[in-house]
């Protein structure tokens, strides 16, 4: 029976095609990502603390840690427009990690501190594929630390921030027109601040809100290095080792979600996610030496999107609770700009998800996800470069929390 | 239990962890086809560059390139091509032969080493490389790209032409025979052509000195002789047009105030020795005067058709127009060291005057008005030339991350001579033909990606 069901909700899955938006990656807590990755309105104990720090402050148990990571399998592949020519990336496997560790400090306040990653990007693209001169390879990735408290303001309603320090790395090859071995490659990495805050109010027995902000941190990177492989010939212009500036925002997000207690065993999870992608208007690259000749402004004009989610979490025994969800993340590119770097297509995403509870302190989460990038044909104009475009994501993920 | 949840977990993840499958293109040949097909041409379509014929430009020119796309659309069996059994080549400079020329360093009059284009092998001799240019090939034929360096549409109808030019005596099937011959041997479904650019070319290579232009009826009848020989096989087909030669780097790159003078008492000693010109000029109410200041300075040039006072005529001299153009062949080392330009008028061979300029437009003008009544008359697809170059110096092209333009070398299309297409600008000219011939004939051809070709390489 149990068996049965999932594999019949593996089915389903295989059946439809999924996607997810810009450079976000939201597995912040294996329970969340069972349920679709929706969390505003609910109440997870630590990982409440990326969530919705709000609900920390009507946290059940006085302690509460939370480790678990996912492994993200990503396929993108490519047809050139009016071509035959197929491209596809290798990417290795990117595994966003969380930790959360919270506790009461007396019967209003709670503090904790948050670690997770909730930026990143990689691809790999095949050795001197058509879009070589746009893009090789890249790896984003973001860790946020943010300390927490919470102030439980009465039985039903909590609020709470946190501080995020976020650090960030990034390292991009691409061709350059000087014959196939020739090459740029940049590698930096930066750090700055930023805040998440959030309401949590239990509205009814059943009926909980929650509301979300986390703000927008601008990665600036200064002094990244910048290394040229061209000619001898051209060195004198185009200096083989160099220093760039370049800034690469992690918007701000805004997240309205309800959750129903429908039985006793049956959760229902729904919220929406405002995330403000139209600040990533340019990618600006500045070199500290032969600037005039290498400076470059890649337009991408993101607009903002709204994220509905979904997730219901079905205890079925002591041992055994069930999650599934889904939802539908808009690309936030433009019909103009759209590059391989980041491929990000109109995402539909289902997940799976299974805790299984030994003991009433100890949970071990399992989640699958799965994001199918709708196929669209796309272009960026400013290279004349374009084709269609189809991806897709798969994502085991395993957590651990302890709680007492 | 725990376990055999995760391996049903661990399953479908593998099963699934599959690439995305697209299928979006699926070629057509449309109206047309491609079983046999067959090129003609010049040097262009011979796939000279760098100023010589070698393997590998012949490797990449854009019929090579088409041939290699054609297959998708169902062109069946070896396209071939007349290949010289060398990298470095051979290619004509004058009277003489030499080898490709690559980018290298060479070091000037003044002492100042810079990048230029330099023969790839300065060291082959003239025997050598006779030799190379001589040696028949025919026995390899017939061939599918009969693409003659140094041919004018006039040219490929003339029988014996073998004897007139060498790089069509080395694969003619018959020293007797016109290029046009050639494709009874093949009997092609399929052309393209691309002929008429060296009705003007040659002429403006000599920088209107010699040669002349080809008269626009005698291109018309040629014209229509080359494709009616086609079209005895052919049921399609596509022709190119001429593109306006003079925006090519060869006749853009060298300016027309390259006289760079720092040293006021120079200024004025080249002021007083063209004081009497000046006096003459204006003594019969002729228009033009000389004059250097300090700075850039027009060239000095030598110019035929000027009216002189009655007298005088070895004073055909005047200061260039900054519209008037200079050719790439002008020695670099005579402008800084010997004068020339200041107290040496240069020669008409390196200018291209406002006067020949017009001619030469007029002609092309003409050529192409009768290249698309031609299309249109036999029903081709026609290959806008004119246009694309027309865009490659004005805006550039950008195709796949790569930027086209008519600069010299850094542009990516021009190859080192400053005329032929490198690989890139082959595979830019491929895809041309491509757009248009998917169009005329309602066929999908692939496209390639230029990203994947060579610009101009260097050390």
């Amino acid at each position: 029976m149990r068996k049965q069901f999932i594999i019949t909700t593996i089915l389903v899955m295989g059946l439809l095609t999924l996607h997810a938006g810009g450079y976000q990656v939201r597995l912040q807590s294996n329970k969340s990502t069972g349920m679709g990755l929706t969390g505003t309105a609910l109440q997870m104990g630590a990982t409440s603390m990326f969530y919705n720090p709000g609900a920390l402050a009507l946290m059940q148990t006085k302690t509460d840690f939370a480790l678990g990571a996912s492994g993200i399998i990503s396929r993108i592949s490519f047809q050139k427009s009016e071509s035959d020519l197929i491209a596809e990336t290798d990417n290795s496997m990117s595994t966003p990690f969380y930790f959360y560790g919270a506790g009461k400090i007396n019967e209003k306040w709670s503090v904790g501190l948050a670690v997770y990653t909730p930026y990143g990007s990689s691809a790999k693209w095949e050795d001197n594929w058509a879009g070589r001169l746009l893009i090789q390879n890249i790896a984003l990735q973001a860790i946020y630390f943010q300390p927490t408290v919470a102030y439980k303001i009465n039985d039903k309603l909590g609020i709470g921030a946190g501080l995020v320090y976020a650090t960030g790395t990034v390292e991009l090859q691409k061709g350059l027109n000087y014959g196939s071995d020739s090459y740029v490659k940049l590698e930096g990495s930066t750090s700055n601040i930023g805040f998440n805050a959030g309401v949590y109010y239990n509205a009814s027995e059943k009926f909980s809100l929650g509301l979300n902000y986390r703000s927008e941190i601008m990665m600036e990177i200064t002094g990244g290095d910048a290394s040229f492989n061209v000619p001898t010939a051209v060195e004198a212009n185009i200096p083989s080792e160099n220093k760039f500036d370049a800034a690469l925002p992690m918007p701000a997000n805004l997240d309205f979600g309800v959750s129903y207690q429908a039985t006793e065993k049956l959760l229902v999870s729904a919220e929406i996610n405002y995330v403000m992608w139209s600040t990533y208007k340019e990618l600006e690259f500045k070199f500290e030496e032969k600037g005039e000749l290498l400076n470059s402004k890649n337009q991408c004009d993101y607009k903002d999107t709204f994220i509905p989610r979904i997730g219901a979490e079905y205890v079925y025994s002591d041992l055994l609770t069930f999650r599934i969800g889904g939802y539908y993340d808009p690309s936030p590119t433009n019909e103009k700009y759209f590059t391989p770097e980041t491929v990000s297509l109109n995402n539909l995403a289902f997940t799976l998800g299974l805790s299984i509870t030994p003991s009433e302190k100890l949970s071990i989460d399992l989640s699958y996800l799965q994001i199918n990038g709708l196929q669209a044909t796309k272009t960026y104009e400013p290279d004349q470069f374009g084709g269609t475009y189809k991806s897709a994501a798969y994502i085991p993920g395993i957590g651990v929390s302890y709680r007492f | 239990m725990k376990l055999r949840i995760l391996f049903v977990l661990v399953a479908a993840v593998s099963m699934w962890a599959c690439q995305p499958e697209i299928n979006e293109f699926e070629p057509t040949k449309g109206n047309a086809d491609f079983s046999v097909y067959m090129s003609a041409g010049n040097s262009l379509t011979a796939g000279y560059a760098g100023g010589a014929l070698y393997r590998s430009g012949q490797e990449n020119s854009y019929t090579a390139i088409l041939a290699k796309q054609f297959e998708a659309v169902g062109r069946q069996g070896a396209f071939k091509i007349p290949y010289i059994n060398s990298e470095d080549g051979v290619g004509t400079e004058g009277a003489s032969l030499r080898t490709k020329l690559v980018m290298g360093y060479s070091t000037d009059c003044l002492g100042n080493t810079s990048l230029a284009p330099v023969p790839a092998n300065p060291n082959a001799t003239l025997q050598e490389l006779a030799i190379l240019l001589g040696t028949s090939v025919a026995a390899d034929g017939p061939f599918h790209n009969i693409g003659v360096p140094g041919a004018k549409v006039t040219h490929l109808i003339v029988p014996g032409y073998a004897g007139l030019n060498p790089f069509y005596a080395r694969f003619a099937s018959d020293a007797s025979n016109a290029v046009i011959d050639e494709i009874g041997l093949i009997q092609p479904t399929f052309f393209t052509l691309w002929i008429g650019n060296n009705d003007v070319l040659t002429y403006a290579l000599a920088g209107g000195a010699a040669d002349e232009i080809t008269a626009v009826g005698t291109f018309a009848a040629s014209m229509e002789a080359i494709i009616g020989t086609f079209k005895t096989t052919a049921t399609a087909g596509a022709i190119a047009n001429i593109p306006d030669i003079t925006d090519l780097p060869y006749f853009t790159t060298v300016p027309y105030n390259p006289i760079v003078l720092q040293d006021q008492a120079l200024v004025d000693q080249l002021n007083a020795g063209y004081a009497q010109y000046n006096a003459l000029m204006e003594q019969f109410d002729l228009p033009h005067q000389i004059s250097f200041k300090l700075g850039a300075n027009p060239m000095v040039i030598q110019d035929p058709s000027i009216p002189t006072p009655p007298g005088y005529e070895m004073l055909r001299i005047r200061q260039i127009e900054s519209d008037e153009l200079v050719l790439l062949s002008i020695p670099q080392d005579s402008l800084k060291c010997g004068y020339w330009g200041s107290m040496k008028p240069v020669h008409g061979q390196f200018i291209i005057t406002r006067d020949e300029k017009s001619e030469i437009d007029a002609a092309i003008v003409a050529y192409n008005q009768i290249i698309e009544t031609a299309a249109q008359s036999h029903d081709l697809a026609l290959v806008d030339m004119n246009e694309l170059l027309n865009q490659g110096s004005t805006t550039g092209i950008k195709m796949d991350g790569v930027l086209f333009t008519t600069e010299f070398v850094t542009g990516n299309a021009f190859s080192t001579d400053g005329v032929h297409l490198t690989p890139q600008g082959n595979a830019l000219a491929a895809n041309t033909f491509i757009d248009a011939i998917n169009k005329k004939y309602n066929a999908r051809i692939p496209k390639v990606n230029v990203a994947n070709y060579e610009a101009v390489r260097l050390p």
